[in-house]
This record gives C-alpha cells, sequence and structure tokens, in this order.
C-alpha cells in the first residue's frame, strides 16, 4: 500500500495534520494506539479560553477524520518501524492490535461491556473509576467499536493441562454467574466435580496472588459450581446436537476417554465407550478413595456425557481395537490408562497379605469386602497413590498404618498436603527406607526395610541406592504395594513403546493405523487427571478433523495468547489491598472410622470473597460473557495482530506527550492521600461525560467547598529533572477554577502559584476573569501535604505575598497541575539514534526559526506537542506548519518522478 | 397530513441538555408533528454511531428531511450536512435547531421552562424542514494562485511554503524592502539566530522561485470577486502609482505589528535613561566593550516589565492583553548583557514571569547569571523618577517577594519591556472586510480550533496581525495559513453554500434599494425581458439576507430561508397550526 503521508498519533495534532494533507487531495494513513481517535482533547472538560465543551469541538473533527475520502485510520494500531525507502520515502511497518471483536459487525450497543466479567482501572477516566475488559473507550468514541482488552492469558489458565478457562470462572463466578462459570468448565471437560476435588490445581501455584498473601482457591471455586449446580433439583441436561452419522469408539472411560467422548458427542458423533471395569470413570472411580472423590460425583460427572447419548458398556475389554473399525465406527480412540501394578520384586512379594495398591483402592472403591480391622498395615511408597493406600487402609479399621518411602519426606512424588494429611491421620512414616525382604511364612508377617541413601542418579533417573548395613525391623500382617503403575496394552494390538505405552504422535494422537487415536496415561504414562483430560480434549479435536477430512494441524488444536507476566501484574498497582486467602475447611481426624470427605464445599460469601480475590491478570478472563451477548456475534477472541508494511512519502509524528505521574512527587501525597487528584481528574470530573455527575472527593464522595490547586506539580522543578515550564497547566487550572465555581457556587478556589503564565490571545483576560469570580492566587510553591484523618489535606507553604513566614492551610481538596513530558516512544519507531531529539527527549526541529516542525530526517515532520509542550491552538499551527512542509516535500519527490518539463507557470498579471 | 418524511434527533449533549430539558418529552411530542417519521433522543447525536444510526433510519425510512436539535449551528451544521449526505438526504433538507446555547444553557434554573421552549424550537425547525427543497452546492472553479499581504518573516515564509505546494505567490509589501521587524534583529531566543539572516536567507528563496512574484512599496487596496476566485488590485508605488489586479484563490494577510511606544512620561519614558526593549535591544548588539548609554557607563539596568500590556481592564482603550514574547526577549536580553565584559546589576521589575515552555531555561539561567527580580502589585506599578540635580533615575516599587517592602533602586539605564499592538490598518481591514477583535488585532473564526481563518472564506491571518507571538510561531502560523489555502485550491474546485438570495425577475422592478443594501457587492443592475432587473451573482452572495426585507416588492427570497420558511418557524415557535 502506498500513502502520500503517514500521520503517527490521532491527537489534535494528529487530525489536524491529517485533515489538511486530505483536503489537499493527498492520501493519508492515520495509525493510532488507542481504540478511539482524538487524543488527550476529547477527555477534557471545556477548552480555554472560550470554554467550549472539547468533546463538542473535537468530534466533529474525529468523525471527519474518519470519514475523509482522503485518509484511513487504523485505530489500535502501533507503528513498529520507519526506515527509509532510499528514494526520499519511508516503508513503515504496521501492527494492528487485536481488537477481539469483528469491526464490521460491531454496532456499538454495548452489551458486551454489560456482559464483561472484569473491571479494570478506566484509563479514560483517569483511573477514577473502573471500565470492563471488553469495552467502549468513552461514549463518544470514534469509531465507536468495543474492543476486548487481553493482556495474554493468566497464568492460572495457562498452567491447566486440560485447558479449562480458570480466570474464566473465577470471574464467572465473581458475578454470581454459578450456572455460567459450570459452563465454561463444561467447555473443556465433562468432570467438573471430580475435578474440583481430585485435581491437584496447578493452576493455583501459578496464581499471582500466590506472591502476595496466598493463591486463589480456584479448585475449590470449582468445586462450588459443581456442587451448587449438582445440588440443584432440576438439571438441565445440555441439549444433544444433531447427529452427524458418525461413530467413536472409546475405549476406556477414565479422564480422557469420558472428556473425549463429551467433546465428540457435543459435535454429533455417536459415541460408545467400552470399559472393562464394572462402572465407568477409570482411575477416578477405582484409583481415589471417597473421601477425596465420592461416588456420586462421579456419577453425576458421568451423567453429563450419558445425557448426550454416549452409551458407556461396562464389564467389556477391548481386546482388538482394529476390530471395532469392522464393527462400524468411524474411528477409535484408545484411553485404557494405566492399571498394571509396577511390582517390588523383593523376596517375599507373593506371600498372602501382599497386595498392590490399585486393587486394594479398586476392592475398597467398588465396595468389596475388605476388612483390616485390627491390621498392622504397610504401605510401600511415596506417591499419592501409596498415600491414598495407607489414609484408606487407616480408615477400614487397620491397627496401625505404617508407610515406608524410598525418597525422603522433601523428595516424596506425593504432594506436601497429602503428606502431612496423612500423618494427621497417624500414619507412621518411615521415609528413605526401601524394603530388602517381606517375611513370614505363607502369610507376611514383617518387613525388613533397608536405609535408601539415594533414589535418582544424576539424570534423574529412577536407580535407588542403599546402605546395605542400615536395616529395621517392622512387623505387619498386610502388605500394600504401591511402587507405580504402567499401561496394559498388549490386548489392543497396537505399536507400543518400550515401557508399553501406546505409540501416538504426541501432537495429533494418531497411532500407525490412521483411524486410530490413544490419548492419556495409556500414552503419556500415569500422569494427573488434568492432563488426562487435556490428552482427551486434543485426541477429540484431532479425530474430529480426521473425519472431517482437515489435516491434522498439532498447532491448531490451541492456540494461547502469550502467558502473562505475573510481575507485569503486580506493578500494575502501587498497593494492593490485603486480602485474607481462605481457610481450610479440612477436618482431619488422628483415626478417621468413614470415608466422609474431609474438605467440605465452600460456602457462596467464601466463594465471592475468594474470587474478590483475583488480580484479572489477563485482563480478560476469556470468561466469553461478551462472546454469549454480542448480538451481532462479532466479538472473536481468536484473532491475533496483524502485520502490514506500506510505503510512505511524508511522516508526520504527532505522538503527543504524556502527562507528569504525579506520584513521583512524593510530599505531595498523590496515589496515598485519597483526596489529592491531578488536572486530568479535576477534567474528567467536570467533563460532559464525568464518571460521578458531580464534583466529588474521590475520597469520600463529599462535595468539596474548599478546593486548592498546586501550580507546576512536575514543572520548573530540578528535583524531578525537568526545569521546563509545561505551558497548559497555569490555563487549564484557571479553567478548571471557572467551571469549579460554576458547578460548585459555594467553593472557595485557591491557586498556589509561581508564575501565572497566560500568554495567548485571550488568556490574560481569561484569568483576571477567573480572579474576578473570586479564585484566590497565592505566589508560592508549596513544600508538603499532609493528610488529616478526616481526609482533608493541610498544605504547607512559604506565605511570599503575605506575611512572610511558613503557613499552612486546610483543603478539603486538592488538584496537582501535572505538566507534561515527553512520548519516548517515537525516537524507538527510527533506526536508532537517527531522529534527533532535543536535550530534554522532545522530537528535534532541525530549523525551528524557519521550518518549524521539520526534523532532521527529510519527509518526517512533527506536529503539535511531540515537538515540545503546546496548547491546543499552537498545536493546530505547529500541525498546519508541519503539513505545509510534508506538503512540500511530497510535491518535490513527484516533480522528481515526472520529471517532465513543467510548463510556464509564472502567474498571469492583468494590468 | 405532510407527505415528507423527516428524521428528528434530539441531542443529550450528555447532561448539557438533557439535564435541563426533559428530552423524552420533546421527542414525543416532535414525533406528532406532521411529516415526522422518525423522532429518536441520543447521548450525543454528533458520535460516530449515532450519525451511523441517522444514516440507517434515512436509508430504512427513506427519510427527505432532517432536524438535529442540539448546539449551535457554528458547531455542527457541516458535521450533519454531511450525516444527511451520506444519508442520501439533500444537505439542505437539513435543519439544526440549537437546545443549548440557546435553550439548556440559559434556562438551567427553569426545567419546565426549558423543555417548553426546547419543543417550539424544535416545532419551528421541523416547519422549516417541511417547506425545503433540495438544493445543490454552487461549484466553483478555484484559481491556483494565492496573495500574501506582508514580506515579515510569516509572509516571506507563507510565500515560499506556498509555491513549494505548487501554487502561485503575490507577495505585497507596503515598504521598499522586505523583511520586516525580524530583519532588524541580531540575536533572537532562543537559538541565538540572526533575524537579518534568517530573512535574507528566505527572501533570496522568494526572490529566486519562479512561481513567487514580488510587489514591494505595495498595498493590497481593494478585493472583489468571490471564495476562490478573488480579484485584488495592488496598489505599486513606484516613479508613478500604478495599479494591478491579480486573481487569486486565497489571501494571507501577515502584516505584522506595532511595537507600543510609550507616552511621554509614562513609566518616565522620554527622559534620559530610559528606552524601551526595542531600544535597549539595539544599544547591547551594537556594544562590544562594557554596556554605555550616551557615553556614560551602565552599571545598573532596572527592567519594567508589562508596559503597555496587561492593563487594568477598567481604563478606556486599555491593552488588556498580554504580549506574550517580551517577558522571554528582556530575559534574553538580560543574557546578552551577561556576555558583555564588565558586571552590570540587572533589576527585573515584573508581574509574572511567563517565560513558557522551554523559554523557562533562560529565565533559569538569567538568575543563575545574578539578575535580580522583583515582583511588583499588579495594581501598583513601578515609579521612575529622575532626580534634576544628579540626573540619577530611582525606580520605586513594592516587592512581593520580600513581604511587600518598598524599594528605591538607583539605576543607570531603566528598560521598558514594552509589548506588541495592533498596527494601523485601516484600509486593509476595509478592503477584505476583515473583522478586528477587541484587542485590536484581527480575529480568526475560531480562537482554539481554527486560529488562521477568518469568516471571509479563503483569508488568513498570521503572524503578529493575529495576536502577538515570537518570530518562530509566526512562521508557524504563516505555514498553517499556506496549509488552509492549500487544502481549498489544490483540489482546484470549491463547493459554495446555495443559501444565497435569488431575484424573481418578473415581480422584480429595479429600484436599487437591494444594490445599496448589499456589503458584498454581489448585486447588479441587468436586463430582462426588456425591463431593468436586479441580478445576484450567487458566488459573491454570503446570503446575509439584507436585500430581502427592503425588496418594496418583495421580489427578493432567500434560498433555504424564504419568507414562507420564516413564517412557519415563527408560527412553530407561537404553536400556532400549520
Amino acid at each position: 500500500m502506498k500513502y502520500d503521508a503517514l500521520v503517527v498519533g490521532s491527537g489534535i495534532g494528529g487530525m489536524e495534520s491529517a485533515l489538511k494533507l486530505g483536503d489537499m487531495g493527498y492520501k493519508v494513513l492515520v495509525v493510532e494506539k488507542a481504540p478511539s481517535v482524538g487524543g488527550k482533547m476529547i477527555l477534557l472538560s471545556k477548552v480555554f479560553p472560550t470554554l467550549d465543551c472539547a468533546s463538542c469541538i473535537s468530534t466533529p473533527k474525529m468523525a471527519a477524520t474518519i470519514h475523509h475520502p482522503n485518509i484511513d485510520v487504523l485505530t489500535y494500531s502501533e507503528v513498529q518501524s520507519i526506515r527509509s525507502d532510499g528514494n526520499g520515502g519511508y516503508h513503515a511497518q504496521i501492527r494492528q492490535n487485536p481488537k477481539y471483536v469483528d469491526e464490521a459487525a460491531c454496532t456499538g450497543c454495548r452489551q458486551c461491556e454489560m456482559a464483561c466479567n472484569v473491571a479494570v482501572p478506566d484509563e479514560f477516566n483517569a483511573d477514577m473509576v473502573s471500565r470492563r475488559a471488553a469495552y467502549i473507550a468513552f461514549p463518544q468514541a470514534v469509531p465507536k467499536k468495543a474492543v476486548v482488552d487481553r493482556a495474554g492469558v493468566s497464568p492460572c489458565t495457562h498452567e491447566c493441562p486440560a485447558g479449562i478457562k480458570a480466570h474464566g470462572y473465577v470471574a464467572r463466578v465473581r458475578s454470581g454467574q454459578y450456572d455460567e462459570a459450570f459452563e465454561l468448565v463444561l467447555e473443556s471437560t465433562p468432570l467438573v466435580g471430580s475435578l474440583g476435588r481430585a485435581c491437584y490445581a496447578p493452576c493455583e501455584e501459578q496464581c499471582t496472588r500466590g506472591e502476595l498473601e496466598g493463591a486463589l482457591p480456584i479448585r475449590q471455586l470449582k468445586r462450588f459450581i459443581a456442587d451448587r449446580r449438582y445440588g440443584q433439583e432440576f438439571q438441565p441436561s445440555p441439549e444433544a446436537p444433531e447427529s452427524n452419522g458418525k461413530k467413536v469408539a472409546v475405549v476406556g472411560s477414565g479422564p480422557a476417554g469420558l472428556t473425549a467422548a463429551w467433546q465428540l458427542a457435543r459435535k454429533g458423533y455417536g459415541v460408545k465407550i467400552f470399559e472393562s471395569a464394572p462402572q465407568p470413570g477409570g482411575m477416578l472411580r477405582l484409583g481415589i478413595p471417597a473421601y477425596r472423590l465420592p461416588n456420586e460425583v462421579i456419577d453425576d460427572d458421568i451423567a453429563n456425557v450419558t445425557s448426550l447419548g454416549v452409551e458407556i458398556a461396562t464389564q467389556t475389554r477391548v481386546e482388538d481395537a482394529q476390530g471395532l473399525l469392522y464393527d462400524g465406527y468411524d474411528a477409535v480412540l484408545v484411553a485404557a490408562g494405566t492399571h498394571r501394578s509396577v511390582r517390588l520384586r523383593v523376596p517375599g512379594e507373593d506371600k498372602q497379605g501382599v497386595t498392590t495398591a490399585l486393587e486394594f483402592l479398586r476392592a475398597v472403591k467398588l465396595g468389596e469386602d475388605v476388612d483390616l480391622a485390627g491390621k498392622q498395615v504397610l504401605v510401600v511408597g511415596g506417591g499419592n497413590v501409596a498415600i491414598d493406600a495407607a489414609r484408606t487402609a487407616r480408615r477400614l479399621g487397620a491397627g496401625s498404618v505404617h508407610q515406608a518411602s524410598l525418597e525422603s519426606c522433601d523428595e516424596m512424588p506425593a504432594h506436601d498436603f497429602e503428606v502431612e494429611e496423612a500423618k494427621a491421620e497417624g500414619i507412621t512414616l518411615h521415609d528413605g527406607w526401601g524394603v530388602a525382604e517381606l517375611t513370614g511364612g505363607e502369610r507376611v508377617q514383617g518387613a525388613e526395610l533397608k536405609r535408601c541413601t539415594c533414589v535418582f542418579d544424576a539424570d534423574g533417573c529412577f536407580a535407588p541406592e542403599y546402605d546395605e548395613k542400615m536395616r529395621k525391623q517392622l512387623e505387619c500382617d498386610v502388605v500394600i504395594v504401591a511402587a507405580g503403575m504402567g499401561a496394559d496394552t498388549e490386548a489392543f494390538g497396537l505399536e507400543t513403546n518400550p515401557n508399553r505405552t501406546l505409540k501416538a504422535d504426541p501432537g495429533t494422537l494418531q497411532t500407525a493405523v490412521p483411524q486410530i487415536f490413544a490419548a492419556g496415561d495409556v500414552v503419556t504414562g500415569p500422569t494427573m487427571i488434568t492432563q488426562a483430560v487435556g490428552q482427551g480434549r486434543r485426541a477429540a479435536f484431532m479425530i474430529d478433523r480426521y473425519l472431517e477430512g482437515t489435516e491434522l494441524d498439532p498447532a491448531a488444536f490451541e492456540e494461547f495468547l502469550p502467558r502473562v507476566d505475573k510481575l507485569e501484574v503486580l506493578r500494575r498497582q502501587d498497593v494492593y489491598d490485603r486480602r485474607e486467602p481462605l481457610e481450610s475447611s479440612e477436618t482431619m481426624s488422628a483415626a478417621p472410622i468413614d470415608f466422609a470427605e474431609t474438605e467440605a464445599t465452600m460456602t457462596e460469601e467464601q466463594a465471592l470473597d475468594s474470587t474478590a480475590r483475583c488480580l484479572d491478570c489477563g485482563v480478560c478472563s476469556e470468561c466469553h460473557a461478551c462472546v454469549d451477548a454480542c448480538p451481532a456475534d462479532a466479538v472473536k477472541l481468536d484473532m491475533r495482530p496483524e502485520e502490514m508494511e506500506v510505503d510512505v512519502t511524508s511522516v508526520v509524528l504527532a505522538t503527543g506527550f504524556k502527562l507528569f505521574p504525579a506520584d513521583a512527587k512524593p510530599e505531595y501525597g498523590y496515589g496515598r492521600y485519597r483526596n489529592v487528584i491531578t488536572g486530568m481528574q479535576m477534567d474528567r470530573l467536570l467533563a460532559p461525560t464525568r464518571p460521578f455527575n458531580s464534583v466529588v472527593r474521590p475520597g469520600d464522595g463529599k462535595v468539596p467547598d474548599n478546593i486548592a490547586y498546586i501550580m507546576c506539580t512536575g514543572s520548573r522543578d530540578a528535583t524531578v529533572d525537568n526545569p521546563l515550564c509545561s505551558r497548559i497547566c497555569c490555563m487549564y487550572s484557571v479553567k478548571h477554577n471557572q467551571l469549579v465555581m460554576g458547578a460548585l457556587p459555594l467553593a472557595d478556589v485557591t491557586v498556589h502559584y509561581m508564575d501565572v503564565r497566560a500568554v495567548g490571545k485571550g488568556y490574560d483576560e481569561f484569568y483576571q476573569q477567573a480572579k474576578d469570580m473570586g479564585a484566590v492566587f497565592i505566589k508560592g510553591r508549596v513544600a508538603k501535604i499532609t493528610e488529616k484523618e478526616d481526609g482533608n489535606l493541610i498544605v504547607r507553604y512559604e506565605d511570599v505575598e503575605g506575611d512572610g513566614g511558613v503557613v499552612e492551610a486546610e483543603y478539603d481538596m486538592v488538584v496537582l497541575a501535572v505538566g507534561v513530558q515527553p512520548n519516548l516512544e517515537v525516537a524507538g519507531l527510527f533506526e536508532e539514534g537517527s531522529l534527533a531529539l532535543d536535550e530534554y527527549f522532545y522530537v528535534g526541529e532541525a530549523d525551528e526559526d524557519i521550518d518549524p516542525g521539520r526534523t532532521n530526517l527529510p519527509g518526517v515532520f512533527v506536529a503539535g506537542a511531540a515537538s515540545g509542550v503546546k496548547d491546543i491552538p499552537d498545536s493546530i499551527l505547529h500541525a498546519g506548519a508541519a503539513v505545509a512542509q510534508a506538503a512540500a516535500h511530497v510535491e518535490k519527490l513527484k516533480a522528481k518522478e515526472e520529471p517532465k518539463a513543467k510548463e510556464e507557470s509564472k502567474a498571469k498579471v492583468t494590468v | 397530513m405532510s407527505a415528507r418524511k423527516i428524521g428528528v434527533y434530539v441531542c443529550q449533549c450528555g447532561g448539557n441538555i438533557g439535564d435541563y430539558v426533559d428530552v423524552d418529552r420533546v421527542v414525543e411530542a416532535a414525533s406528532k408533528e406532521p411529516g415526522v417519521a422518525v423522532a429518536k433522543t441520543a447521548m450525543f447525536t454528533c458520535s460516530d454511531s449515532t450519525q451511523q444510526e441517522i444514516v440507517a433510519d434515512a436509508r430504512e425510512q427513506g427519510l427527505d428531511g432532517l432536524v438535529v436539535a442540539s448546539c449551535s449551528p457554528k458547531l455542527h451544521t457541516y458535521t450533519f450536512r454531511d450525516v444527511a449526505r451520506r444519508a442520501d438526504i439533500n444537505p439542505f433538507q437539513y435543519t439544526q435547531v440549537n437546545v443549548r446555547e440557546q435553550c439548556s444553557w440559559t434556562h438551567t434554573d427553569d426545567h419546565e421552562g426549558a423543555t417548553e421552549k426546547a419543543l417550539r424550537l424544535v416545532r419551528a425547525g421541523i416547519n422549516r424542514t417541511r417547506l425545503t427543497e433540495p438544493l445543490e452546492s454552487i461549484v466553483v472553479e478555484t484559481t491556483p494562485q494565492s496573495l500574501v499581504v506582508g514580506g515579515g518573516i510569516a509572509g516571506l515564509r507563507a510565500a515560499l511554503g506556498l509555491a513549494q505546494i505548487g501554487l502561485s505567490v503575490f507577495l505585497v509589501e507596503k515598504e521598499d524592502r522586505l523583511g520586516g521587524w525580524v530583519s532588524e534583529f541580531k540575536e533572537m531566543y532562543p537559538h541565538g539566530r540572526n533575524g537579518g539572516e534568517l530573512v535574507t536567507q528566505l527572501e533570496s528563496a522568494v526572490r529566486a522561485h519562479p512561481d513567487i512574484t514580488v510587489f514591494t512599496s505595495a498595498e493590497l487596496i481593494a478585493k472583489s470577486g468571490s471564495f476562490g476566485n478573488y480579484q485584488a488590485t495592488i496598489a505599486i508605488q513606484g516613479e508613478r502609482l500604478e495599479t494591478i489586479q491579480v486573481q487569486v484563490g486565497s489571501i494571507v494577510v501577515a502584516t505584522g505589528f506595532d511595537t507600543y511606544q510609550p507616552a511621554d512620561g509614562e513609566f518616565g519614558y522620554g527622559q534620559d535613561g530610559v528606552i524601551t526593549i526595542a531600544e535597549f535591544k539595539k544599544l547591547v548588539e551594537a556594544s562590544s566593550g562594557p554596556l554605555e548609554y550616551n557615553g556614560r557607563p551602565v552599571k545598573t539596568v532596572a527592567y519594567v516589565y508589562c508596559v503597555g500590556s496587561r492593563q487594568p481592564q477598567y481604563e478606556e482603550g486599555a491593552n488588556t492583553y498580554c504580549s506574550r514574547y517580551c517577558c522571554n526577549a528582556a530575559t534574553h536580553a538580560s543574557l546578552q548583557v551577561n556576555a558583555l565584559p564588565g558586571r552590570v546589576h540587572q533589576y527585573h521589575f515584573y508581574r509574572d514571569m511567563r517565560t513558557y515552555g522551554s523559554f523557562e531555561l533562560l529565565y533559569a539561567e538569567s538568575l543563575e547569571k545574578g539578575s535580580a527580580y522583583v515582583k511588583y502589585p499588579d495594581e501598583e506599578p513601578p515609579t521612575i523618577e529622575k532626580d534634576p540635580q544628579s540626573g540619577r533615575l530611582t525606580v520605586t516599587a513594592r516587592d512581593l517577594l520580600s513581604e511587600g517592602e518598598e524599594l528605591a533602586l538607583d539605576a543607570d539605564l531603566v528598560v521598558l519591556v514594552t509589548g506588541m499592538v495592533p498596527r494601523e490598518n485601516q484600509g486593509l481591514t476595509k478592503a477584505l472586510k476583515l473583522p478586528v477583535g477587541q484587542s485590536g488585532f484581527f480575529n480568526e473564526i475560531h480562537p482554539k480550533l481554527r486560529p488562521v481563518e477568518t469568516v471571509v472564506d479563503g483569508v488568513y491571518i498570521a503572524g503578529c496581525c493575529q495576536a502577538p507571538r515570537n518570530s518562530s510561531e509566526s512562521v508557524q502560523s504563516g505555514l498553517a495559513a499556506v496549509s488552509q489555502s492549500a487544502a481549498i485550491l489544490k483540489r482546484g474546485f470549491a463547493e459554495l453554500d446555495p443559501l444565497v438570495a435569488t431575484v424573481d425577475l418578473d415581480v422584480c422592478e429595479w429600484c436599487g434599494a437591494c444594490q445599496d443594501t448589499c456589503p458584498y457587492d454581489a448585486i447588479s443592475q441587468d436586463q430582462h425581458a426588456g425591463k431593468e432587473v436586479a441580478v445576484i451573482a450567487k458566488t459573491a452572495c454570503k446570503g446575509c439576507g439584507g436585500c430581502v426585507p427592503v425588496c418594496p416588492v418583495g421580489a427578493i427570497d432567500l434560498q433555504g430561508y424564504t419568507d414562507a420558511q420564516i413564517r412557519s418557524m415563527i408560527d412553530g415557535m407561537l404553536g400556532v397550526g400549520v
């Protein structure tokens, strides 16, 4: 694409530049970072000295800019780089940031904004109120289109192996949308209740709040929404979609199989699950004890799947996966899990009374009669399964339960909290001990343990070393071995790995037989439930693509935005209010007697308190409320940045300025004192689109009646490295004075000033007018502000014009007339160091006296405050100067391109 | 019932209107007026989304008239004409009703009354719209030539800028040489550039450019024609006075300023040792050794700021404005003094130091180099007295920075920091019909957003004739005027409002009353069907309507504001049935 001019920035200087060039007939591209054109001017209340409403005089310019036939505008876009094309023009690299909203379809109705569950500080209201993550910048935005603010993926969501939108359901719960939260989890998996209990919650480890007082109880929130949903009498079953006529067989009804079946059924596939066990659920049913995961919860989760018409054939062992294809299935998914126990390989392992944890837990979970009353039980192993077995044994009345683990307490693969819980339930832990031999006659009677000195070798492989001399004896009559488990795949007739897991492509999960896919632990070896769920989702996605005839692209499965940097999240705010994490609801007994759940469901109050602690790391939580709410179907969360390169003949930099960060003057207390605000905040309080519909103190909503202005905040001030005068602050303060006195006729206004710089047409008269209206001007710099308990502020200053000495005055609100700073981003657009800046880092003008607005780079011009602070009329004039020269540059290059002799153009004179 | 299909949109303007006028009631009433097909309210009617809504409504309902009740037509007439155009409604079948400046803002204490007034204003607007006819803009081919009046730095740079964009330029300068004030300056703040050299550089570029014709000792004495095609008459004083005419599409007025000349005795002016800043600058720049005045060494200089500026409003003919450049100029001059050999004590008697923006650095440097600053009260300017015996000058003032202590300073030289005043330009003002503001400088159309445009289309003001400013700022506004000129001339044509007066030639009985009243010389006498009649040049007519009521036979009507329309509006206002 080719343009005569690229205008960077669409504040008043940028708009004026674009409009004038457009009127002259040049093709102009405007690139604006914000979602709307208008810059800072549109945010102002009124303008000095005319007191025109800033919105009223800006909006026509904004609309004209957008609608001009010669002007293209890219909002929410950034110029990445500008480099010379060697012929007097430039190549500009531009990135259009995704708005996540189809601009053509969006009608600006704000339904998404109303539905959005995330609130963040509203930068368009100077952070005084909140806006939503899905939002329209401000009521007069041009274009009036929504954007979804996404900083990236929240760490919790990013971490979830199951691909559950953790942040999303937290945000839904926060808004009391419990059913919607449940539905959001259902988008990933039907196992809401099971994961709400038995998931090890890797999300919580990533929670940014964990860097403060402690992570959010994300898992328990899932349990809360599941219990609430399952506890309701009426359970609307999701409508079964129309059948697409294709059939898929799933071997195994564990987390991977159930999730895959669910996902496929929702796409219209006819799915049948084959399960060898008497009850469906895989490890959920057979491996996890009921005190952690009751059967009813598994039943409820599975009902989600069967309500879609998925059939589950239990006690049906599949011998030959390929055979299912002959039975009429279009595809087969093998998700059979890892149900083979690894043996200890020690003498005495075959004695009676020795069993494996899997067999033991399965028998208990299936309700078989297992009596351990008074027995002395030894559990061998240090993993989660071993702990489960030990705690189960305790509940079956065992006289004592010992657990021997090769690893020391710190190294044990079981989670710390589980080890703690096991200890609390009276289990004796022998950590760092391995079994040398199981002793006894036919029945086991004891165990000889030997000291394990090292479990893993230098490569981290399992290679235990022992101190054979250190031994101890334990009496026991039951030994439960939890030495690991593996896949039992011989039966499927498929290619396997050396460790007997199934061979499948890790990205597509396809096996060597194209119609057969494999997922879950049978492929990966034993993992956690969430990983199996993730595998199930992936398999369903791939099977669907395979049967649709689409390419099996692993990257297409789930494309995440980059994960948000936690530090960046923490940096968003200086301080976060302390919010205590949820206390544990675990009820532990030293001698548990039944399989009642040890953890209680959180109360609604706890759920709301907990979700209120969420920091909304990714800004957008991906809760999909906007997607559901949009009547135009315009929200597209899969949009991604688009890069484009344009050729331009000239460049106009209209990147404006930044406001001085008021907290850089700590003696004025901005950010700490509730009723100290900045000039821009006062402009917002006075604007027609004002947030509170009145001028109020932000601290307590009180209407102030005694307001002070502190001039030169951050200007003419060596302590903040800015010796320059910011030029606009005197006048905007004088404007505020008049507007405040209009809005609050009883309010007193005092201005602490150094010099009132009313330079400009009609400005001094405007200043006199403020004085005549009653504004009091006190000469002298303010040294310090302190806050009183009632929120009032004590301003300490030297009374230069009065009787001298240090004086303190009390006000109920203080406005800091903050100055300006250069926008440093602009220099980075050009090859390093090529764009000359002045000594205060504003864009330099090569010859301000003759060619104001011309930079050191030929064809690159600067318009408005980017070259040094300017008020609106001076920005307009400066922009006019810049574009007159930009046009001349374009003409010069055109003339070069068309070297045909220019016709005699000397003006005609009639005498 | 009316066959018209009019859309009525009543704006809330945030709370500007909605807080005082019951907008829903106005919409409700408007919807019942004959010919109204759509009546709605909007938070900001001017916002892009509402504009799009209007376009959608118009297309859907086939609207043929549009009424927007919002703010002053000065703000949004063009906005909504453009909306109408996009909505396939003739832009001249749109009426803007002012329910803000003329209603909500003026009746903030009476919501009921404001609502009732808004109802009537909207009804009047609907009535007017009902009687509109589709009109077409008058398309005028424009002349790609410009006239720049004034050969100071702003005018020179403007002339060059216009030529560089491809427009031919006539540059007219009253003096016999180009360069204006700046050509007399040596070192200028803040970059230390030599004004004379800058001007020489610009002048040679101007003279060398094939598309620029320079006339010195020349004045613009008359302008005729209309927007885009003005005939400018230039009087050139050569060996004999010669008059030429040039055809131009735009005129850039850059006639500069005069310096304030203190009256005799004002701050001691007229006495030996009391001089203006301009005189002082020349003295300093002519010095190479220690500063001397009239052969006497100068050891102490007192600057008195705001002479001729920021004068009290209650004084007749006072210059109430701030001259903007003088604080910078005086601090800069004091730095030049610092650079001379020998030590000079410098005291600045000021009110507010207005070294705005980066000029603050000048002020900071002067403080660093030893200048002392004394802030005198606004209402108590310093007095300057000369001892008749010793001839010493004494400046007396109260210093607000020392608790109002009275200070008497003996000075060798008192420098009156004088401001700018508008230049006497009556001939030009009259020839161009340029409006002059309260302070005597030319008035722009909107001080905030349209600082170089005037109410006369195609006539722009640049540099200090609009308001005091420094050299670089004058150049900026000169170039801004270039952009404005190019914006209307580069396309080669311009569109004018068809809201002009028309004569019913059958009724007209030529009496000349209309011609006498026309301020734009748009009416001439002609023949029609064997009789003398008035004809109106539509490109010259500004649609002021002045001729309509003076016609004794009612032969003239103003398009867009016909008598019938005005009557219908009055009826609407009074609530008389249609």
